[in-house]
């Protein structure tokens, strides 16, 4: 390589990296370091106290970020770590398993287009929309969900979901499948569009149920899809912030109070950016996994 | 011949370009030259018709002040206090003049050294006394007060009163009483909770906390000289507020402004708010307010103007300050905006008819004025207030919890956690 190819090759690269440098990796490095109280940004002071790990036992010993009491009696609050691991609990299975489903379902069937836009909707409104949506649908007044219990009979579930602690989350959650099920029918319907039919037919002509087909060839085959609807799924559900913010606030008493808001709290309610940091990156810290096992899996090309 | 010619007019020419030239020189030293345009930007917590009667003062200050141009973005007091800090530590501003409700947030910025000092930029003795407190800090003030606000009590429609022959309340009991009658034989939920942020809820059980244990209870609260487990703030939330939400007489939180319109139309009877709701309803003139029966004391709260160091318009921006404070505040009062004087100059007959009874009442001692409880505190405790209190709302089991859980945040502000 002669230095003609390498500089033409840096003049890609460099306005690249520059700005990937600039806007990603210095800033990332800047947060990590203000969670240990060292701050490595010019004419601004962001630092009280010393360089230390004062900040994670502040926020890991926080009611906020886990609440010993509500785990113990099973109450909400229970803690903002311990709300996002119900969140994905039930949000992951829901949104895969319904996704996969619907998307199956609407294989064959005719004007599933229409049907499967519609379900997209969910992906395509702003989140903020969303999130008013999800507050409105669970209105005692003029929400579906309360209405549907009372006119099943079940009047403790008549009532404004979002006001009250033991279904503040919950209602939060039931939401987001609603707005997130759309992604994973998509990435399925693109799927199942990839299996060749061939397979499909030769198992239908051997007599083979619909279970059969679907556990041993388009489950298996779709196994690509799965692991990238489990990786941003998880990724999805680890950072959700809009839909809280907007319905609840994390509230009736830190009853939804999710990773994403407790940061957006120390930063902007508190103003305590070295806890907000220290947040960011135990965040950071728990989507890396994720993140880099599903990049290993992409790039290896199975 | 040809030659003088030339000459003359060469010089005919060289005397008009010299007269030319002096005459601009004269004009330019002589003539005033208008005043550059300044565009200021104001930060304040107003929208909808609020916003409306704020900009009829910031017109007004326009309309004097030909060489300044105002641009208004509405920011509310919680989001202003996340957006103003982080720019103010980079040595920027969002705004050149900032005005908001939460005074404990000016002296904590100001204390921070983000805000400019208005100590002489107005005399002290013209205002309503104590109306600095929460912005000073070391003899150093860092806000001014605009227009202030106070909330009285319950507010309700006289014709609905009339209507199912209502009477306002005089002693507990009768409070009691109204309520049972409102929910069972009217047959609606009698009281409407507001919500949003959060901050109806802290206003509605402030003025139990004030009626209850008196006006010295709610400072002593402020200043942490009493826990919120002590057994005097229990006993009025066990034994007044928590036996009305547990039978239902107040609404569950919903969106304050809408529950405005819901009250107008009669789906709730009573509702507990401040003096701006007189603006925010087709016919004031239907207003009635009363007190829970034996209170003796009315919150009231400003708006604060304060500026920042940053500020490239530092001059034009404390000119301004300096107006809304006091000439200002005539135009705001006049307006259906529900607010009244702080600049004692302002007098009763150029407020808002509306207004004057309570302006009256506040002015002459009739009842003891009380910072606003959540806004004095304010920091992280104000939002978990807020938040507990909407858990107490729904769950009035939890008042232990609630409590409890107040307290541990207010200590742990106060030692700087």
């Amino acid at each position: 390589m002669n230095l003609k190819d390498v500089l033409e090759k840096a003049s890609f690269l460099i306005p690249a990296l520059l700005l990937i440098f600039t806007f990603v990796i210095y800033p990332t490095i800047a947060t990590i370091l203000l969670s240990f109280n060292i701050n490595l940004i010019p004419g601004v002071n962001l630092v009280e106290g010393s360089t230390s790990l004062e900040n994670y036992v502040k926020v890991l010993t926080s009611e906020e970020f886990i609440n010993p009491t509500g785990l113990r009696t099973s109450s909400f609050p229970m803690g903002a770590i311990v709300h996002n691991v119900i969140w994905i609990l039930i949000h992951l299975p829901a949104t895969t398993i319904l996704g996969l489903l619907l998307a199956v379902f609407l294989q064959n069937i005719k004007g599933s287009s229409i049907i499967r836009s519609m379900i997209f909707l969910g992906m395509v409104i702003p989140m903020v929309v969303g999130a008013l949506m999800i507050a409105f649908s669970f209105n005692k007044d003029m929400g579906i969900v309360p209405s549907i219990f009372k006119c099943l009979g079940i009047l403790s579930l008549y009532k404004t979901w979002t006001s009250y602690p033991d279904t503040a989350l919950l209602s939060l959650i039931i939401g987001s499948i609603w707005l997130w099920t759309g992604f994973s029918v998509t990435l399925y319907s693109a799927g199942l569009a990839s299996i060749p039919k061939e397979l499909i037919e030769a198992a239908k002509i051997d007599g083979a149920p619909f279970r059969v087909i679907l556990f041993k060839i388009i489950i298996p085959l779709l196994r690509p899809v799965t692991v990238t609807v489990v990786a941003m799924t998880i990724l999805w559900v680890l950072k959700i912030f809009d839909i809280v913010y907007v319905a609840t606030r994390g509230g009736p008493g830190g009853a939804s109070m999710v990773m994403a808001l407790l940061m957006w709290d120390y930063f902007a309610r508190m103003n305590a950016y070295t806890l907000s940091a220290t947040i960011a990156t135990l965040l950071t810290i728990i989507v890396l996994p994720v993140v880099i096992l599903w990049i290993r899996y992409a790039t290896r090309g199975e | 011949m040809a030659s003088l010619e030339k000459k003359v007019i060469s010089a005919a020419i060289i005397s008009l370009i010299i007269g030319i030239g002096i005459g601009y020189a004269i004009a330019y030293y002589t003539i005033p030259r208008p005043k550059p345009v300044v565009t200021l930007t104001v930060i304040g917590p107003w929208s909808g018709v609020e916003m409306e009667y704020f900009m009829k003062v910031l017109k007004a200050y326009e309309r004097e002040h030909p060489n300044i141009k105002i641009k208004y973005i509405a920011i509310r007091a919680e989001d202003l206090a996340a957006i103003a800090p982080p720019q103010f530590a980079a040595g920027k501003t969002p705004g050149d003049v900032l005005i908001t409700p939460w005074g404990w947030w000016v002296a904590s910025m100001g204390e921070k050294g983000h805000l400019v000092d208005l100590s002489e930029l107005v005399d002290k003795e013209e205002f309503v006394p104590g109306i600095f407190d929460p912005v000073t800090r070391n003899d150093k003030v860092y806000g001014l007060p605009f227009t202030a606000w106070a909330k009285p009590g319950f507010w309700h429609r006289k014709s609905f009163f009339e209507k199912y022959g209502l009477k306002v309340p005089e002693t507990w009991e009768e409070f009691k009483s109204l309520l049972k009658k409102i929910k069972e034989e009217i047959g609606i939920t009698p009281i409407a909770s507001g919500d949003g942020v959060g901050w109806p809820l802290s206003d509605t059980s402030e003025h139990f906390i004030i009626t209850f244990g008196g006006p010295e209870l709610q400072l002593k609260l402020i200043k942490g000289e009493v826990k919120w487990t002590d057994p005097e703030v229990r006993k009025i939330f066990e034994e007044y507020l928590v036996p009305l939400l547990k039978a239902g007489y107040f609404s569950e939180p919903k969106d304050w402004t809408a529950q405005v319109d819901l009250w107008w139309k009669g789906k709730y009877a009573l509702y507990f708010m401040g003096t701006w709701i007189t603006g925010m309803v087709p016919d004031p003139g239907d207003l009635g307010v009363f007190t829970l029966p034996g209170c003796k004391g009315i919150v009231m709260g400003t708006d604060y103007i304060s500026v920042s160091k940053y500020t490239p318009n530092l001059e034009e921006a404390l000119k301004l300050a300096r107006w809304l404070a006091t000439e200002g505040q005539r135009i705001h009062v006049g307006t259906k905006a529900g607010k009244f004087a702080t600049w004692l100059k302002v007098e009763l007959e150029e407020h808002w008819e509306p207004m004057r009874p309570v302006y009256k009442a506040l002015m002459t001692g009739e009842v003891a004025v009380v910072p606003d409880l959540d806004d004095a505190v304010g920091g992280k405790w104000q939002t978990t207030f807020w938040d507990q209190l909407k858990l107490l709302w729904t769950n009035p089991d939890k008042l232990d919890e609630v409590l409890s859980t107040l307290q541990r945040v207010y200590e742990e502000q106060a030692k700087g956690k």
